[in-house]
């Protein structure tokens, strides 16, 4: 567990948000994505909650914090996971048409 | 029943014969269960006594040499799933020796937080007319105010029925006034706004509905954590109403639920208080997709659903420990306090909240399956007939 306390980690961490950022500009080129600075904040501050995130379960994990490290890992995973997803919708609005959710009453449901 | 014969209410009431029986059984069960031993409880807050003796309820305590040693008595308040037990003991100048709770049914994780010990040892050797019962010393976490409440509460019926046959003071009991606060006014808003609103359609009808999420989000969620839970609905099966002076928001919100099941036909509470609703629409709304599942799986999830709910309410009633049926996981969303089963089930739903419609509501929740319960007997009371081919709504 000390790798997660080691500025190796955090090395990795530095390469990954640099490669997911050039992925991410070569894959908006390509499908002919429009990408203003404010994508790219938004892309910015996603990465840093993701890199928050890994950090808080290794850093837990490197600390014997188990509990921690699950309930921290879970709290900030299903924020990380709901803000990508509104991310990713964001980001891909420009490029097709917007599939919006039909709102229902549960009461409406084909169940 | 003949095929082709018109069923009437009876007849369809009869089929929950099963059911009914069985959930009498297991309140029965939990009601024979016999009392704590105090024995041992007693030999600990009196490490020198060899004997006790009872009388009217208070024990004394006496030495080897027969000489008295003190009191004991046993007092009660009104917890989460049912009353709080709480043995005290004075030595015989009326000086608080010590004391234990000797029966509870909170919530095991919640009820682990609540700082009784300290409550116990702070107090030991305060005259009883000194005792501090400011509950909020020993609330270790938000949303255990009940149980901290029930054991101070416990603690002053236990010295009070001491303090009147043996020290002949008669202690004054505090006045309970009726607490309406922001949560039960909320609560009300949102029942009434819902019932007057259900004819709206379209936008507004939308907007009416979106404003009654959010606001029971905040509101009975993240600030009060009071959503109607498993655990609530089975301590009122087995026969225990807290004080609604100090309870009202628990009464308002599940006379709130009955009601408007059975009157208007509707899911109010689902649809426009549940805060653990509006999260699941608020992040299916950030999804944007809503998987439709066949009509086969959709049955046999909710069959599931039922029969879980079913089982976990006729073990705790069994058991006498509703709490221990609440495996919702809200406390994890709310009050960032669960177990780790419920932390993953909060991460799975959440996570297929994204992509499924209120996937908790349909498949997991316990209120649902009680809805369920009260629409299906309303529709029999309404339309019989109806029902034959309607078993599911």
């Amino acid at each position: 567990m000390d790798f997660f306390n080691s500025g190796f980690f955090w090395f990795i961490e530095g390469i990954l948000f640099c490669v997911v950022v050039i992925g991410v500009k070569t894959w908006a080129v390509d499908r002919s994505i429009p990408m203003p600075y404010w994508k790219w904040l938004a892309l910015s501050a996603w990465i840093l909650l993701f890199g928050f995130t890994v950090a808080f379960i290794g850093t837990s994990l490197g600390e014997n914090e188990p509990t921690a490290a699950v309930k921290g890992g879970i709290l900030f995973g299903i924020i990380v996971i709901i803000s990508g997803a509104g991310l990713w919708r964001l980001i891909t609005s420009g490029s097709e048409k917007s599939e919006e959710g039909i709102e229902t009453d549960p009461e409406e449901q084909p169940l | 029943m003949k095929r082709g014969s018109r069923p009437t209410l009876k007849s369809s009431l009869f089929s929950y014969l099963p059911a009914i029986a069985v959930l009498a059984i297991a309140i029965w069960f939990g009601r024979s269960r016999s009392g704590p031993d105090l024995v041992p409880v007693l030999h600990d807050i009196f490490p020198g006594a060899s004997r006790f003796e009872q009388s009217e309820g208070i024990y004394a305590a006496y030495s080897n040499d027969n000489a008295l040693l003190g009191w004991a008595a046993t007092g009660s308040g009104s917890g989460f799933g049912g009353p709080m037990v709480v043995l005290v003991g004075l030595d015989t100048t009326g000086s608080v020796v010590g004391g234990r709770v000797v029966d509870q049914r909170e919530t095991p994780l919640f009820f682990r937080m609540v700082r009784a010990p300290s409550f116990f040892t702070e107090n030991a050797g305060t005259h009883f007319t000194e005792i501090n019962y400011d509950y909020s010393e020993i609330v270790g976490v938000t949303g255990a105010t009940m149980s901290s409440e029930a054991i101070v509460s416990g603690v002053r019926d236990a010295v009070t029925s001491v303090a009147g046959p043996r020290f002949n003071v008669h202690l004054p009991q505090p006045e309970k006034p009726f607490e309406f606060g922001i949560l039960e006014l909320v609560i009300l808003l949102l029942f009434v706004t819902a019932v007057a609103t259900r004819r709206f359609r379209g936008r507004s009808a939308d907007l009416i509905r979106w404003s009654s999420q959010v606001t029971g989000l905040i509101v009975i969620g993240f600030w009060k954590n009071s959503p109607i839970t498993v655990a609530k609905i089975t301590a009122l099966m087995s026969g225990y109403f807290p004080d609604i002076r100090s309870n009202l928001a628990l009464y308002l919100l599940i006379g709130g639920f009955l009601s408007t099941a059975l009157i208007v036909g509707r899911s109010i509470y689902c649809t426009h208080v549940c805060p653990f609703g509006a999260i699941q629409q608020l992040i299916n709304l950030i999804g944007g997709k809503q998987i439709k599942f066949p009509q086969w799986a959709s049955r046999l999830m909710i069959g599931t659903r039922d029969v879980i709910v079913f089982s976990v309410i006729i073990a705790a009633l069994a058991m006498a420990q509703p709490a221990l049926a609440s495996y919702e996981p809200f406390a994890a969303l709310f009050a960032l306090k669960g177990t780790v089963l419920q932390w993953f089930l909060l991460f799975i739903v959440m996570v297929a909240s994204l992509f499924i419609h209120r996937p908790w509501c349909n498949y997991f929740c316990p209120v649902r399956s009680c809805d369920r319960v009260v629409k299906d007997l309303r529709k029999r009371v309404t339309d019989p007939v109806e029902l034959q081919n309607a078993e599911f709504d």
